[in-house]
Order: C-alpha cells, then sequence, then structure tokens
C-alpha cells in the first residue's frame, strides 16, 4: 500500500521529514503506553496538534453532562485529553505568505482531514478544526513538502512570525520587513535558545509606526522599520519594543532601543530569548510571559542584561547571512502595471473597491483584500482562490491578523476581471476593515477555554450589520468589531472600537453568557493602546448595545470627532448607564432566549433550572457583594481615567477585596472588613484548598489580589494602576466563576439526596 | 485499493425554504437523543460561508453535514475512518448512514413539509486522494464496486454518471436517474 512518506520522500526537506517521522514514533509509543501524558502533550503542542473542546470526553448537550464513549477510551493524548478526540491543528503561516501551491495542499488537508474549512487566525495561521490525531503526521508530510511546517506553532515556543500583510508595497513604510520577518522566523525556529521558555513567544515586524498591521505594541517581541543616516548614508535598522502582550492583562511594549541596525536584529531577539528562558517564571503559567519579567525587571535594567548577554554570545554566521542575499530579494509582479480603463461603472464593483482595494506605492498595482467571514473559506474556495493567484498575481498572496487574505501586486487593469473571478467564487464581499468586517476567536464553538460564542455573536453582527451596511453612516462604518469567547484576548477585543469578551453570571439559579464590553481601544499606532471594559451585559444585548452605542455617538459626537475620542470625552460613567439600560435579564419563563447563546440552542444548566425556577427572587449575599465589587471597581476606572492613579489602584484593591470577601462569607458569616483577615480566610479557605483555582489558569487570579496584599510599599503610577484595574475585573469575574462552580456543586449534592432511596426504618 | 474515506451526498429538491441555522437545533437535538448508532459529538456552523459545508454534525465515525457546496444543497455523510466489507459495502454503510439521516430530517417536526431528498441525484466522492486521486485509474479501479451498489440502489433502473472533470478537486461522479425514489426505499435497498 502506498503511503504519503513514500510518496513524498523526495519533495519533503530531509530534516522536516526526520521531524515528522520522529512525530509519528512518538504517537506510537504514546499508543503502547511508553510516553508520559505530559510530556506528549507538549510534545504534540509543538507540532501545532492542539486541544479541543470537548477532548476530555465530557460535554454537556443542553440536558445533562454526558460521557463522550470514544473507541480508545483508555487512551489519552495529554492529562484528560482523549486520543480520539478531535484535535486542532495549527500551522504556522510565517508573515502570512503563502504560493498557490500552499493554498491548493491547505484546501485539499482541510478536506480531508478536518471539515472542508481553512480558517485564517488573528496571527496569520491558518487552523484546522476536528482533525484526528494519527491523521497529523501524514498532514505534516503534505505540508512539509511544500514548505510548511507546523513545528513550534503551538507550546511554549516562538510562534507564528507576523508581519504587515502590505508590506513592501505600502506608501508609509521604510522598507520592506519581509525579508527581515523570514530571516527571524528561519533563525528562531527550533533554536536550543527558544526551547526552555516558561510560555509562548510572540514576534510581530511592521514597517511603519503609525498604521496597525503589524501590531507590534501587542507583541513579545516587536520590530518596527527605521532608516537612519549618518554622514549621507542611509543605514537600516528597527525600533525593537518587547513585553506587550493581550491576555488576560494587557502589557504595552516597552521601547527597548530606538534603532538596532540590521545585522543586530538577530543576535537581539537571541539575547532577549536568552534572558527569557533564564530569568522568566517557569512554575506559575499566569506571570510566565515575559511581559511580566519586563515589568518586575524594568525596561532599563532588562535591557541592561540583555546587553550583558548580548556581549558573551558566540558569534553566529546565521546572525547577518540573509542580509548578503537582501538587495537579491524583490517581489516580481506576474503582470505589467495597469490603471483602470474608465468607464466601469458597476456599483458592486466599486462598493468593493471602496473597501478592498489599496493602491500599492508602485504606480498601477493595487492590493486586493479577499473579506472571508470570520477567517474561513471553503476548500473549494481556497482552491480557486490559488487558481486566481496564479493568474492575476502569482505568489503574491498573504493572509492578515484581520482574518482575511490579500492579493498582491494585481495589475490595476485587471481588478475588474479579478472582482468577477471572485464573485464567481463567492469571495466578493465588500467592507475589509470595517465594522462589518467582525474579528472572533473560535470561543465555544471549538476551544477548550471559551466561555460565550463568539463565533455565533459574529455571525449574528455580520448579518445585521451587513444588511444595513450600505446606509451606515461612514463615521460608523470605520469602526472596528472584535470579539474573544473568554478574556484570553485571542479575538483581540482589547485593541477593538467596539469589543467584547465572553463571561457568565447566574441569574435566578441559571447560568446566562454574557459579553463583557471593552470600548475605545486603539487598532491604529500598531495597537496602540487599550480599551478599558465598562460592564457586562447578556450575549443576546450585545447586537441592541452596538446599535445604542453607535447611535448616542452619531449624536453626540462633536464636529468629526472619532469614535476612540469621543468615548474619552464622554466618559465610562455615561456609557455605563448604556450598559446597565441593557443588563437587565428576563426571567426564564419569560424569555429562555437568553438562556442559550447565539447559534446554539444549548441551554447551558438546565438541569439547575429546577433549583433556579424555585430559588429564582432570592438573592444571596456574595450577589451583593459581588455588584459592590463591580461598582468599586468601575470607581477604579473612572479615577484612572482622571489620572488619579493612586486613587484608581486603591480602589481597585478594595474591588478585589470586596469580592474576595463575598466568598469568604459563604462560610464565615462574621468576616469583618479588615483587608489582612480577608485576605487570610480567602487564603485558607478558597486557595489552599484549591476551590478558587480556576482549571486552566489555575491559581493566578487569586494571585492578583495576594500581590496587591503584600505590595505595601506600592509605587503608585499609571501603568501600575491600569494592570491591577485589568487584574480586579479578572478576580472578580473568577469569584462569579467560582461562586458558580459552588452552586452547581451544592446543587448536585441536593439532587444526589434527592435521588437516593428512601432510608428504611426511619 | 483500500479506500475507506468514502461520502455521498443526497442532493434536495431545490427550493427549500428551511434557512440552514435551523439545521443546528435539530442536530443538537439528534446530539441529545442518541438519534443516530454512531457517536456524534457536536454541531458546527458554518452558515457564514457561501457555498460551503453548511451545518455540520460531527461523529467520530464520519461527518454528516446540510451541505451547500455548488449552491446545491444536500445531506452528505462521509466517512472518516475504516469501514468494514468491500467497497460496495462500504458504500452502502455511507448511504445508509446519509439516508436516515435524510429520513429524520423530512420528518423532522420543524423541518418537516419544507425539505425533501428526491433520490434521483446523488454525489459519491472519495475523500483520500493518496488512494483514490481524482484520475481515470482510480475510476477503473472503482468502477466496478460503485455499479454493484448503484444497481442495489436504484434496483436496477438506468442511471447516467458524471465524473468531476477538475483533477484538482477530489475524486467525485454524480449519479442521475429519471425517477424520484423515496428515501425510505432506498433506505430499504442499502439496509438489506
Amino acid at each position: 500500500m502506498t503511503t504519503w512518506k513514500a510518496q513524498l520522500a523526495d519533495r519533503m526537506p530531509a530534516a522536516l521529514g526526520e521531524e515528522i517521522d520522529v512525530f509519528e514514533s512518538q504517537i506510537q509509543l504514546k499508543h503502547q503506553g511508553k510516553v508520559d501524558d505530559k510530556l506528549f502533550a507538549e510534545t504534540r503542542l509543538r507540532r501545532g496538534v492542539y486541544g479541543q473542546r470537548y477532548d476530555n470526553g465530557q460535554r454537556h448537550d443542553g440536558v445533562e453532562q454526558r460521557t463522550l464513549d470514544f473507541p480508545s477510551a483508555d487512551k489519552t493524548k495529554g492529562p484528560e485529553t482523549m486520543w480520539d478526540a478531535p484535535g486542532m491543528q495549527r500551522i504556522k503561516i510565517p508573515f502570512g505568505g503563502m504560493t498557490p501551491e500552499q493554498m491548493d495542499v491547505l484546501a485539499d488537508l482541510a478536506e480531508e482531514y478536518s471539515d472542508a474549512i481553512s480558517h485564517v487566525t488573528t496571527r496569520q495561521d491558518i487552523q484546522l478544526h476536528y482533525v484526528h490525531i494519527d491523521d497529523t503526521p501524514d498532514l505534516m508530510r503534505r505540508l512539509a513538502a511544500v514548505g510548511i511546517t507546523t513545528r513550534e506553532a503551538c507550546g511554549n515556543s516562538v510562534r507564528n512570525v507576523t508581519a504587515c500583510p502590505i508590506a513592501g508595497v505600502c506608501h508609509e513604510e521604510s522598507f520592506d520587513v519581509t525579508p527581515y520577518a523570514r530571516a527571524c522566523m528561519q533563525f528562531l525556529l527550533g533554536h536550543p535558545d527558544v526551547q526552555d521558555f516558561g510560555r509562548k513567544f510572540k514576534v510581530a515586524f511592521s514597517g511603519c509606526k503609525h498604521n496597525a498591521c503589524g501590531l507590534t505594541n501587542m507583541h513579545d517581541l516587536g520590530y518596527i522599520a527605521r532608516v537612519k543616516e549618518t554622514n549621507g548614508e542611509i543605514k537600516r535598522g528597527f525600533e525593537m519594543v518587547v513585553g506587550g502582550g493581550l491576555g488576560a492583562v494587557p502589557y504595552d511594549a516597552k521601547v527597548f532601543d530606538e534603532f538596532v541596525p540590521e545585522e543586530e536584529i538577530l543576535p537581539m531577539a537571541q539575547a532577549i530569548s536568552r534572558i527569557f528562558a533564564r530569568h522568566g517564571e517557569k512554575r506559575n503559567r499566569g506571570r510566565a510571559r515575559i511581559k511580566f519579567l519586563v515589568d518586575k525587571l524594568g525596561i532599563d535594567k532588562f535591557r541592561e542584561m540583555v546587553l550583558e548577554e548580548r556581549k558573551v554570545m558566540p558569534h553566529d554566521d546565521a546572525w547577518t547571512d540573509y542580509l548578503k542575499e537582501l538587495p537579491d530579494y524583490n517581489e516580481k509582479p506576474l503582470k505589467n502595471a495597469g490603471s483602470m480603463n474608465a468607464g466601469v461603472s458597476d456599483a458592486e464593483f466599486e462598493t468593493w473597491r471602496a473597501t478592498n482595494v489599496y493602491r500599492q506605492k508602485q504606480d498601477g498595482y493595487a492590493v486586493a483584500t479577499v473579506t472571508l467571514p470570520m477567517g474561513d473559506i471553503t476548500s473549494w474556495q481556497f482552491r480557486q482562490l490559488a487558481d486566481i493567484a496564479r493568474r492575476f498575481v502569482g505568489d503574491s498572496v498573504r493572509t492578515t491578523v484581520e482574518q482575511n487574505i490579500v492579493l498582491r501586486w494585481v495589475s490595476e487593469s485587471d481588478l475588474p476581471a479579478l472582482y468577477e473571478e471572485l464573485k464567481r467564487i463567492d469571495l466578493h464581499e465588500p467592507g475589509a476593515g470595517t465594522i462589518v468586517d467582525v474579528t472572533a476567536c473560535p470561543g465555544t464553538d471549538t476551544c477548550k477555554l471559551g466561555i460565550a460564542s463568539s463565533r455565533g455573536l459574529a455571525s449574528e453582527l455580520r448579518e445585521r450589520l451587513g444588511s444595513k451596511y450600505l446606509n451606515l453612516d461612514t463615521a460608523i462604518k470605520g469602526l472596528h468589531i472584535k470579539i474573544s469567547g473568554c478574556f484570553n484576548s485571542c479575538g483581540q477585543h482589547h485593541l477593538a472600537d467596539l469589543g467584547f469578551y465572553g463571561v457568565s453570571r447566574k441569574v435566578g439559579g441559571t447560568t446566562v453568557p454574557h459579553f463583557r464590553v471593552v470600548l475605545g481601544g486603539q487598532w491604529s499606532e500598531n495597537a496602540g493602546s487599550y480599551g478599558l471594559t465598562i460592564g457586562a451585559i447578556p450575549s443576546k444585548r450585545v447586537p441592541d448595545f452596538i446599535d445604542q452605542v453607535t447611535e448616542k455617538y452619531l449624536q453626540e459626537r462633536e464636529n468629526n470627532e472619532r469614535f476612540q475620542s469621543y468615548i474619552q470625552r464622554v466618559g465610562k460613567k455615561e456609557l455605563k448607564k448604556l450598559v446597565d439600560k441593557l443588563a437587565t435579564v428576563p426571567p426564564y419563563d419569560i424569555d429562555r432566549s437568553y438562556y442559550s447563546d447565539w447559534r446554539d440552542p444549548r441551554e447551558f444548566t438546565v438541569s439547575d433550572i429546577g433549583t433556579g425556577e424555585c430559588a429564582g427572587e432570592v438573592v444571596s449575599m456574595i450577589d451583593f457583594d459581588l455588584q459592590a465589587a463591580e461598582r468599586e471597581y468601575f470607581d477604579a476606572q473612572l479615577e484612572f481615567d482622571d489620572g488619579a492613579f493612586q486613587k484608581a489602584d486603591e480602589r481597585a484593591y478594595k474591588a478585589m477585596l470586596q469580592a474576595a470577601k463575598g466568598l469568604v462569607r459563604l462560610e464565615f458569616q462574621d468576616i469583618k472588613d479588615d483587608p489582612n483577615q480577608i485576605v487570610n480566610e480567602f487564603k485558607k479557605r478558597f486557595y489552599d484548598t484549591g476551590i478558587f483555582k480556576d482549571k486552566y489558569a489555575g491559581g493566578k487570579f487569586a494571585e492578583y489580589l495576594f500581590n496587591r496584599h503584600e505590595d505595601t510599599d506600592r509605587t503608585f503610577n499609571r501603568d501600575n494602576a491600569r494592570h491591577l484595574i485589568e487584574e480586579t475585573q479578572l478576580f472578580i469575574e473568577a469569584v462569579h466563576a467560582c461562586n458558580l462552580k459552588l452552586q452547581e456543586q451544592q446543587a448536585a449534592v441536593v439532587n444526589d439526596i434527592r435521588k437516593r432511596p428512601a432510608a428504611t426504618g426511619a | 485499493m483500500d479506500l475507506h474515506k468514502v461520502g455521498i451526498k443526497f442532493l434536495a429538491e431545490e427550493g427549500s425554504t428551511v434557512e440552514l441555522i435551523e439545521f443546528i437545533p435539530v442536530f443538537h437535538r439528534w446530539i441529545q437523543n442518541g438519534a443516530l448508532d454512531l457517536l456524534l459529538i457536536d454541531a458546527a456552523d458554518y452558515s457564514h460561508v457561501h457555498a460551503g459545508p453548511g451545518i455540520v454534525l460531527v461523529a467520530h465515525e464520519g461527518n454528516f453535514s446540510v451541505d451547500e457546496t455548488g449552491h446545491r444543497r444536500g445531506l452528505v455523510y462521509y466517512s472518516k475512518h475504516q469501514l468494514p466489507g468491500d467497497m460496495t459495502n462500504r458504500l452502502a454503510t455511507v448511504s445508509k448512514h446519509a439516508l436516515t439521516a435524510c429520513r429524520m430530517l423530512e420528518e423532522d417536526g420543524v423541518i418537516k413539509g419544507r425539505l425533501s431528498f428526491p433520490g434521483n441525484e446523488i454525489q459519491i466522492f472519495a475523500n483520500d486522494r493518496l488512494q483514490a486521486p481524482n484520475t481515470d485509474e482510480t475510476w477503473a479501479a472503482l468502477e466496478p464496486s460503485v455499479k454493484d451498489f448503484l444497481t442495489k440502489l436504484y434496483d436496477g433502473s438506468e442511471y447516467s454518471i458524471e465524473k468531476e472533470p477538475d483533477p484538482k478537486e477530489r475524486f467525485q461522479i454524480t449519479v442521475k436517474t429519471e425517477k424520484p425514489v423515496p428515501v425510505a426505499t432506498l433506505l430499504e435497498r442499502v439496509s438489506t
């Protein structure tokens, strides 16, 4: 019987082929029970083989929690991860660059091993879902044969190196960062100095400072192209920033050096990696990203350590080898430059052109954005798009962080024909980069961490906004909506004008999906600033909220005031009123639609409804405590907005204490307002016992409280206050989750007692 | 040919008024009720993608979907793992799963009367480019088994076969018969 391994032997780079053979052997050893679960999990993660929702073999089907009886029930591919459970395969696409040949293969793999959908992620990767682990070695071989590796796509490693998708054709860039991004990817891939990180490490390149494309501000390591003139000589280099990141608590990257000459960017990346590996947190995953190390040390100390390390590193030719090839790097257009023929007046085409076409700095060429609904493309469309690329642009195709695909170097005279071709394959949707181009992470569809349905909400918003897009005010059309299924920010909600992330709330004893509203984030300036959260609203009210907040903006904006400026001027106190107005959830028997999520009819806790309906009006003390904590947290944000950083900090701390007190009060009614007593009792009763621990985040949310409590010599400044405010919000969410868990446990015990046969002889 | 990853699509009658998202609660209900004799895992919504897999019911053994590829709605089932028996039996197995789902959809309380599968147009595909690339050789190897299966499915009635011409697409044939055949009849034939 022929195999992919045999068939592709001559087409795979030997090293890649061997790596995949090793991975396949590890799969066999795991089958034989000879590899530890944790070790195997990290092994597969480093090959991009991820877990997926329900892979612990448990799924709540809307009625009850049920066991998925997989055939290989006794086999696991990691702790609590069933062997047969479908998983996600992440495929790194460095700087988003793809050739038509690679697109064909990606399409085939999605069709044969997944569900015929390729999903473009917010970091320019491609993800396939519902993949069986036994299929992954062949999947990897087929990728290797066209020059793609999945190595280090997940796990504690250097993730996909991203870059501006219009690098090389952008009017505002200093120079094309593409060859540098490629060199960085090649240099760091599998490098010994990046194998011992406590957490993942993300690198991004941007050609300029002011546009969004590279999002360097939210990266562990970001490079922004710069040129410097010295003695009449133009020298290329990069502003290097470090320690940015979204995640639960977003951090702005700090400027490491305003100009690192091109020959130094790889050694500096290596030196930073060595410092991160040596000094970064390893045990506590919640504090293991480099942003925490930079924050802890301070950028000056961090810089000093890196520069010291740089001095002692042995020379490596690979640092600069690629520079020799730079003069030859030149993307060649497939077609001659052209101009649009006069007289093209198709209204649909013009609508598309207005949002989806960017005129390159090279006269007669344009970049055409192919809008992918929520990053999804079918296998048939992908293959057709590959052929379209072959016809119009050749290899100049890239994915974007807005989950789209761009075709670069389109001769402008070809634009109408290209549009017709895209229309033929249903990929001619206008609105790229506008309010209808909603970004969403996988959320509860497939992600193990998802709390609410980010994709369900995104689908709904796309439909609603799409139907009225042409009538929207220009100022509204230009807004960005980004949605995450949980606080981990894979949907990049911190950077959106209108950001949302999934949470849950207990209402009348039943769980209701909610989204926290994050307003006023900045997408431009390479993700220049993050929005702050306002409050939570039921999932089903989010479309209403968007309607109302955008309407309010249109009515109240001054002159041509931008949305972000408007949000800052009006202030969160005013906007909170809007959130509060929509926060009410009708009782279950009045409107059940609130109790399930978008595009998912399952009721999360149907088994609890009996209890919930009986106890619908009972509000426990912890609900009041949490309400007070939320209020205090909100006031902290207002103080922050007024520049009163110390007050903001103190209020945020107080909010955490209030929430912790609420939990403690469940067991210890007479808890006082003394911070020491609250923290000690909370620690003893909920942290040390493991009750408060999040399944995935562990104890990190509790540590936010402990760290602040112990910080008696605290420095009150903007950054510290902002981080604490973010941490406070997460802590309060964790208290909500813990309370929910306790209620569910209590209900289960009650149900269990009810089910037991009546005692005889009583 | 050791082909196990095979699938079949039963085309629906055109003009159905059922919105794609209406199938989401149906599939979730099937999961709740254990309505099919397979390990049903989850429903996936791709209604936002034009002419795509639509709504997918993910099972361990294979995937079902209310598929709209080629702008033609139909019920698809394809196998993801080993199937028992020879090729003719494997085709009968996937057809049985697909037809069971067709029948359940036609009889579903919410869908009933708005969707039907006339049974006179089907697509059979091989979802495995290693074992069955879209070539004449593949067709030569599969043809006897496929025809045995079609004889059984259509009880000896005449049919036409059209091969997918694009070599980049997976191997697929479209089969048409002149007269519609009720799903129940087709199901009975492949079940015996």
